[in-house]
């Protein structure tokens, strides 16, 4: 028998647009992400800054600045995927999407791509604070915007299935970062090393290991994600 | 209703014999490591690294003795790293409680396995390096494998027993575990200086036989650790039913 229009599951791509739409329109309205992860990352890059004022800008320095601006972008995740989870379990959201008649698949990616769009915004902050306080050029190379890409998918993917999984139970704030920063530690030096190869220099051919590793990495835990993200709400 | 006996007589005879196997090859391993490999075979032959045109070469003299407890660790690692996917996916698949169990029994193992690895390549990299640590790549992603497993028991031990406890296990087991693949390819990244594989660096006869019987002898003694904790973890769980009932 047909589906009549008033229970007809809606396409898993219309599903995504709606429910990413409906994750954007919250945002806009409440602000709460952006404002509690855009504020931490501001911060700790002017914490960054503040601390390392007396020392030259040298080689050094800048491969020194370039990865402790990635471990903001990281903290900086960690933030937002911690808001954000705590935001929907509060709401009763958790609950309300397992119900909802679409493949979780869809549900991990939209909070997948809501997380990433969200990162995106904190990094443009993070990005030209680094370049205005610590001389970090994030433009230096035309791949590099793509090695930032590959770095936050990395680092979200787990991200996003280990922050619903935390967010139900007690503490679940601080065991995400327990738990999340020793997986994507590989991402890190992928980033970082791919970023310090590009800025040599380099060119691709340098950074081809580092961006490997990073492809590697986002393509695996991109797909566990979509494998366990219904695992989780059985 | 009783509850089925979480010792089970197979368990234990498996694991008693992987533990009889373990300790002998162990021994044996030890004794042929200390007695009977060479101290060096000719000069020039044991390279830390494949060296430069012109560039004398490094010999490693007695130091290379501790691969013999090196090895077999990092293999148990990645051994250990199987077991925990094995049973992150078996819990998942049949929500029985001896996957869970074992997927914590092998994250304890490889922690203990991945901190012998890390402590006897340290030792060695002092002598050959002249120091105990640098940012290799092996070095480091061996290092995030350990922090994954630790991360993995403090996680489990920070939330309560019951089906959430179990499924976050599962799933941060499944997303641990390619770690290892990780650790296997990371002499490929960059100009490390790790060696790139043992029988590359040491191709005496008596050095092969040595870290065979040293890698089958101490496999089998973690194998077995692993299988006691996950009784003892069998056995706990059957109390704590036999409690709430």
């Amino acid at each position: 028998m047909a589906d009549t229009p008033a229970t007809a599951t809606p396409s898993s791509v219309r599903a995504l647009a709606l429910l990413l739409a409906r994750e954007f329109r919250t945002e806009f309205r409440t602000r709460s992400l952006l404002a509690s992860q855009g504020l931490f990352a501001a911060t700790s890059v002017i914490a960054l800054a503040l601390g390392s004022r007396a020392l030259p800008h040298n080689e050094t320095f800048q491969r020194f600045a370039l990865s402790a601006i990635w471990v903001c972008v990281l903290f900086a995740a960690v933030v937002g995927l911690n808001r954000s989870a705590l935001a929907e379990r509060e709401r009763g959201l958790n609950t309300s999407f397992r119900l909802l008649p679409v493949d979780p698949a869809v549900l991990y990616t939209v909070r997948l791509c809501s997380a990433l769009a969200f990162l995106i915004v904190t990094e443009v902050i993070i990005f030209a604070l680094g370049a205005l306080l610590l001389d970090v050029n994030a433009l230096a190379d035309p791949l590099i915007p793509a090695i930032i890409l590959l770095a936050d998918i990395g680092f979200l993917a787990p991200g996003v299935l280990l922050a619903t999984a935390t967010s139900e139970v007690r503490g679940g704030e601080a065991l995400l970062a327990v738990a999340l920063i020793p997986l994507t530690i590989p991402v890190l030096a992928g980033a970082i090393g791919a970023w310090d190869a590009l800025g040599a220099g380099l060119g691709f051919a340098g950074a081809q290991p580092y961006v490997l590793l990073l492809g590697c990495c986002a393509a695996m835990f991109l797909a566990l994600g979509l494998l366990l993200y219904g695992k989780l709400s059985e | 209703m009783p509850q089925p006996n979480p010792t089970s007589n197979r368990s234990f005879i498996i694991a008693l014999a992987l533990a009889v196997v373990g300790l002998i090859g162990a021994q044996i391993g030890m004794y042929l490591a200390y007695r009977y490999a060479p101290t060096q075979i000719s000069t020039g032959s044991l390279f830390v690294v494949a060296p430069d045109p012109g560039v004398s070469s490094f010999n490693l003299y007695e130091s290379y003795r501790i691969f013999f407890t090196h090895l077999p660790s990092a293999y148990t690692t990645a051994v250990c790293c199987g077991l925990m996917l094995l049973g992150g996916v078996m819990w998942l698949l049949m929500r029985k409680p001896f996957w869970d169990h074992l997927t914590v029994a092998a994250a304890e193992v490889g922690l203990v396995a991945g901190a012998l690895t890390l402590l006897t390549g340290a030792i060695w990299a002092k002598y050959s390096w002249g120091t105990y640590w640098n940012w290799e790549p092996r070095l480091t992603t061996m290092l995030v494998l350990w922090l994954a497993f630790a991360a993995l028991i403090a996680l489990r031990a920070a939330l309560p027993p019951g089906q959430k406890r179990g499924i976050l296990t599962a799933v941060y087991g499944i997303l641990a575990s390619p770690l290892y693949p990780l650790v296997h390819w990371a002499v490929e990244i960059g100009s490390g200086s790790h060696p790139k594989s043992f029988s590359y660096l040491l191709t005496a006869p008596e050095i092969t036989v040595t870290k065979n019987v040293a890698t089958w002898g101490i496999i089998p003694l973690f194998v077995a650790i692993v299988f006691v904790r996950l009784m003892w973890r069998n056995v706990n769980h059957a109390l704590e039913v036999e409690r709430a009932a």
